[in-house]
């Protein structure tokens, strides 16, 4: 089910949310489960028996490990044993069709195979549980006895299908109690609206400029339509991704739960640094607490940290999916990020301003070219039409797009900075009266939702791009 | 849990980790897709028709009866009676992305949705029909029959991948 749908919005989550609220405090945990696992099982009716079987074999993997904490030898295999698991599961579900296809491509055989789709938010949810796992090993979290409360933190149904990658430690306390009141209610409405808002009025906007664009050979791109065709793509990307967790914040919020953001305006970034600070910061996050530090992180020599830090962009390259452009955008980051901290950085921090938001701007574009193309070839094809390999500088196709699309650009300029909130607050704060500043919040954010809906009804299917990873 | 709980916990994690390998070889078995070529799979589908019933349609009435582009997939068969009165049919669509999946299977459930409304109310034998249809995505295929035959074309989809 898809937040951004009329069952979702019209049928789910009010019934949810009235049974939610009805039951006494005991029985919330047990009715958010039952909505969780419904909601998955809307889309994925056979995965999740899959999700449930992931449930228990990690329930069962925290208490196994719990059992041998005096012992470190046995502690640590059960660990080994339990990352293993959680990841050959994914590894094969997500892995199995690319391996395959790459020996059958590089040896001279075909190999016939057959091949599972991907269960969605497998990515999302085994991440989660490999965190708990890891945080229960580590000491930074008790183990959580009861199973109930367990499947709830991986199945919770706002950031189930597509993050943010919530950190076990962070949400152990409250999972056991949390407050919920009607401020939280209408706080966590408010956020879901705006990232509804992001999603269908924006996002999908941005897609379909996008999915014109890329619909025509790369070859026959001007400079213009090229550029065009990536700055689409950026901001439908960023309003998809960051609506979508908007959202998940936002009902997080209505059931009581504090979710830490996952965005913080990426696209104002003075740096690439900077830039993955603001980005998909779960996934960010996960990667080192998980990953890097574990590796070594910065505590070592610098060889090793280089080391360190291509093999954690790689991973995140290939996070995203089982292909060679993702595997690329990956190593691109990991490469960029390395001349960053010990090539160019020092140097790019005393340019004006201006000229790091060019710097940023250019090298996140450049990787969302990686990112989004089917192929290396067809990457190299379209870099090389964005700086003239193509069509010429313009043609009727790009001033078309361009003249009709200017307001969606700038809406999206003014959306991805802090600029478009800041807006919405000052038209709230603007008259003095209390009164009138809560009726002009209901009229703005029922017309964002009204206007939302509108786009909707009318609107083709689109799902979010994320839960494809 | 009790002195032997860590025990059973130990013991517990390997006995579900196996219920997920028979899980997935299940799934493999009865809802995996196939490397197959799509031209391979069409070609045993094809075979499996009636086609003194059934004649290949082209890619516009597809487009009319779906409201999909044929050029959007990796391939397409389409047959039809060509006949307003019927409501037999059988589509066979490799799409090239999952993302296409809920795409083609929402085109098919109102297309279904659609003929049921025509059909309603003087044809009941077409309604039936269109009620029994069968259906199946596995992997990149997706695979449509509304048709007296239907589960016999739906296990010769099903032995072609």
């Amino acid at each position: 089910m898809l937040f951004s749908s009329i069952t979702f919005l019209f049928m789910f989550l009010p019934i949810v949310l009235a049974v939610y609220y009805f039951v006494p405090h005991k029985v919330k945990n047990i009715v958010l489960l039952i909505a969780s696992l419904f909601f998955y099982a809307w889309g994925e009716p056979v995965y999740v028996i899959l999700m449930i079987l992931s449930i228990a074999f990690n329930y069962f993997c925290g208490r196994d490990i719990e059992a041998h904490a005096d012992d470190p030898r046995k502690a640590k295999i059960a660990v080994v044993t339990a990352v293993a698991g959680n990841l050959l599961i994914l590894g094969f579900f997500k892995y199995f069709g690319f391996l395959m296809e790459t020996i059958n491509a590089v040896l001279p055989v075909d190999i016939p195979y057959r091949e599972l789709s991907l269960p969605i938010g497998i990515s999302f949810y085994t991440f989660q549980a490999i965190s708990y796992i890891m945080d229960v090993y580590w000491k930074r979290a008790q183990v959580q006895k009861n199973i109930l409360y367990f499947a709830l933190y991986i199945s919770m149904f706002p950031q189930l299908t597509a993050g943010p990658i919530v950190r076990y430690a962070d949400i152990e306390e409250q999972l056991r109690s949390r407050k919920i009141n009607a401020v939280k209610l209408g706080n966590g409405a408010v956020l879901f609206i705006i990232g509804l808002a992001k999603k269908v009025i924006i996002a999908n906007s941005a897609g379909a400029v996008f999915e014109e664009i890329s619909a025509m050979p790369a070859g026959n791109l001007s400079i213009l339509t090229a550029w065009l065709g990536v700055f689409s793509y950026a901001f439908q990307i960023y309003f998809d991704f960051s609506g979508y967790s908007d959202m998940a914040l936002g009902l997080g919020k209505m059931f009581g739960f504090e979710l830490r953001k996952n965005f913080d305006y990426p696209y104002i970034s003075k740096s690439v640094t900077e830039f993955w600070r603001r980005w998909h910061i779960s996934l960010s996050t996960w990667f080192r607490e998980y990953v890097y530090i574990p590796m070594g992180g910065n505590q070592c020599s610098v060889s090793r940290n280089i080391f360190n830090l291509m093999v954690v962009w790689a991973l995140t390259g290939m996070w995203h999916g089982a292909a060679w452009n993702f595997a690329a955008w990956g190593v691109y980051y990991g490469v960029i990020l390395v001349m960053e901290k010990y090539m160019w950085g020092a140097f790019v921090d005393n340019l004006p301003n201006p000229a790091r938001h060019i710097y940023t701007g250019i090298i996140v574009l450049v990787g969302w070219v990686f990112f989004f193309s089917p192929s290396l070839g067809y990457a190299m094809r379209y870099l090389l039409a964005m700086i003239g390999g193509g069509a010429g500088i313009a043609d009727a196709t790009g001033a078309f797009l361009l003249f009709t699309h200017w307001l969606l650009y700038l809406l999206s300029v003014i959306g991805s900075s802090s600029l478009g909130l800041k807006l919405i607050k000052a038209v709230i704060r603007a008259p003095k009266n209390q009164y009138i500043q809560l009726t002009a919040a209901a009229v703005i954010f029922t017309g964002m939702f009204l206007i939302s809906i509108a786009y909707l009804v009318t609107g083709t299917f689109n799902p979010f791009l994320y839960f494809r990873f | 849990m009790t002195s032997k709980g860590p025990g059973l916990a130990g013991i517990m994690k390997y006995v579900v980790f196996a219920l997920i390998i028979a899980f997935v070889a299940l799934l493999m078995m009865y809802v995996s897709g196939s490397s197959r070529p799509y031209e391979k799979v069409r070609q045993s589908v094809e075979n499996a028709l009636d086609k003194d019933s059934l004649t290949e349609q082209n890619m516009a009435a597809f487009k009319r009866n779906f409201n999909l582009n044929a050029a959007d997939y990796a391939g397409v068969m389409y047959y039809s009676t060509g006949a307003n009165i019927s409501a037999e049919e059988v589509l066979l669509i490799k799409v090239k992305n999952d993302r296409q999946i809920q795409e083609v299977t929402a085109a098919v459930e109102q297309r279904i949705e659609s003929r049921i409304n025509d059909f309603e109310g003087y044809a009941p034998d077409e309604v039936r029909l269109l009620e029994d249809s069968r259906q199946s995505v596995r992997g990149n295929y997706i695979f449509y029959a509304c048709s007296p035959k239907a589960d016999e074309y739906m296990s010769a989809f099903n032995s072609s991948l």
